[in-house]
């Protein structure tokens, strides 16, 4: 899909999410969404498969996000994978969200953790990291086992990479 | 002669002296004109012999004299050949000795040379026999100390991952997490 396309897509997400005056609920949780997406190569493989129709790849989306997730998040990624945008869905959240963070002057502040953070470390963090940058920070969190420990920040082009896999990385290549 | 005729002869060749005995010749010396009448005869003899037979014997003397020293120069020519034939056969064969010995002495030098050159290209041969041998080795042993080297750093990998992994509590979790939360923090 061209860049054009998923920004209108983007876009339009975006302008409903608002409208709906669940933005902020909507973009963490297609956030959330798309890192899955990205890491299940079994739920990509159903949602972007032309042979399965697409009322029944909608229904898995429900199925999936139904109570787990506001009716706006699943409408829309419902309404995404019904158009057959499937693989384009995580470039259209990740779009969504700077639109999201852009309008709310913050920078998207991507963050991987082999485990779940509490509110107050997510806190601490935004903090942490608005202080380091000397920005404000729309602070996303990304749980991702491959991390092993430790935390990884990624700010627009500067990452900030504490995790323990690194540090494994770097002494595996000095074995 | 016969009995009788010794018996009559010296009777009829005795002669009458005037007393009537026989009176028989000297029986070394002829009688004077048998001696002068031979003599005579002889000198005649001997002066025909001269005039006629003498020339014809000079004559064959003389050729055969002619002959003996055609012979005894043919005797000497050969003579002489024979020697120089012998002058050249030694001649010759100490131009085969010295053939000989120059084809030896060759031989010898390009043996020499042979087994100089054999011996050299042998050296070098060995040492590059050496070079190589030293180099494979060397090789080995690298390849052997990479391999090492390689499954010691797999091993390390592996061990390192199930350490690590093994130790990542949720209290080491929660460490790392304030940790990377205060250094970022810390970097205002």
């Amino acid at each position: 899909m061209s860049d054009n396309r998923i920004d209108g897509y983007a876009r339009a997400l975006f302008e409903i999410a608002r409208a709906e005056g669940t933005i902020d609920e909507v973009e963490d949780e297609l956030f959330r969404f798309a890192r899955s997406y990205e890491s299940s190569d079994s739920l990509r493989n159903a949602l972007t498969d032309e042979q399965i129709p697409a009322a029944k790849r909608q229904a898995i989306v429900e199925d999936l996000l139904g109570g787990k997730a506001t009716s706006t998040t699943v409408q829309l990624v419902s309404m995404v994978i019904g158009s057959g945008r499937g693989r384009d869905l995580p470039a259209i959240v990740d779009k969504l969200v700077d639109r999201a963070s852009s309008s709310k002057n913050l920078e998207l502040a991507e963050v991987r953790s082999a485990v779940a953070l509490t509110k107050d470390q997510e806190d601490r963090l935004a903090a942490a990291l608005a202080n380091a940058t000397g920005k404000q920070v729309n602070l996303k969190v990304v749980v991702d086992p491959s991390v092993l420990g430790g935390l990884v920040a990624t700010i627009g082009d500067t990452v900030i990479d504490g995790s323990v896999r690194t540090r494994i990385d770097q002494l595996k290549s000095r074995l | 002669m016969s009995v009788l005729g010794t018996i009559i002869r010296p009777m009829a060749e005795c002669g009458i002296d005037s007393n009537g005995d026989c009176v028989t010749h000297s029986p070394i010396l002829p009688e004077t004109p048998e001696i002068i009448w031979g003599g005579l005869a002889s000198l005649l003899i001997f002066a025909a012999l001269i005039k006629f037979a003498g020339p014809m014997i000079a004559k064959s003397m003389a050729a055969r004299t002619a002959r003996i020293q055609g012979e005894l120069d043919g005797a000497a020519e050969a003579k002489s050949a024979a020697a120089a034939e012998a002058t050249q056969i030694r001649a010759a064969k100490g131009d085969i000795a010295g053939e000989r010995a120059r084809i030896l002495a060759e031989a010898d030098v390009q043996a020499a040379a042979v087994l100089e050159d054999g011996r050299v290209r042998l050296k070098q041969e060995l040492a590059d026999l050496e070079t190589r041998a030293v180099a494979e080795i060397a090789a080995t042993g690298n390849r052997a100390g990479d391999e090492l080297r390689a499954e010691i750093a797999r091993l390390s990998n592996a061990a390192v991952d199930h350490v690590v992994t093994g130790s990542l509590d949720d209290a080491t979790h929660q460490e790392l997490i304030e940790s990377f939360i205060s250094r970022v923090g810390a970097n205002s």
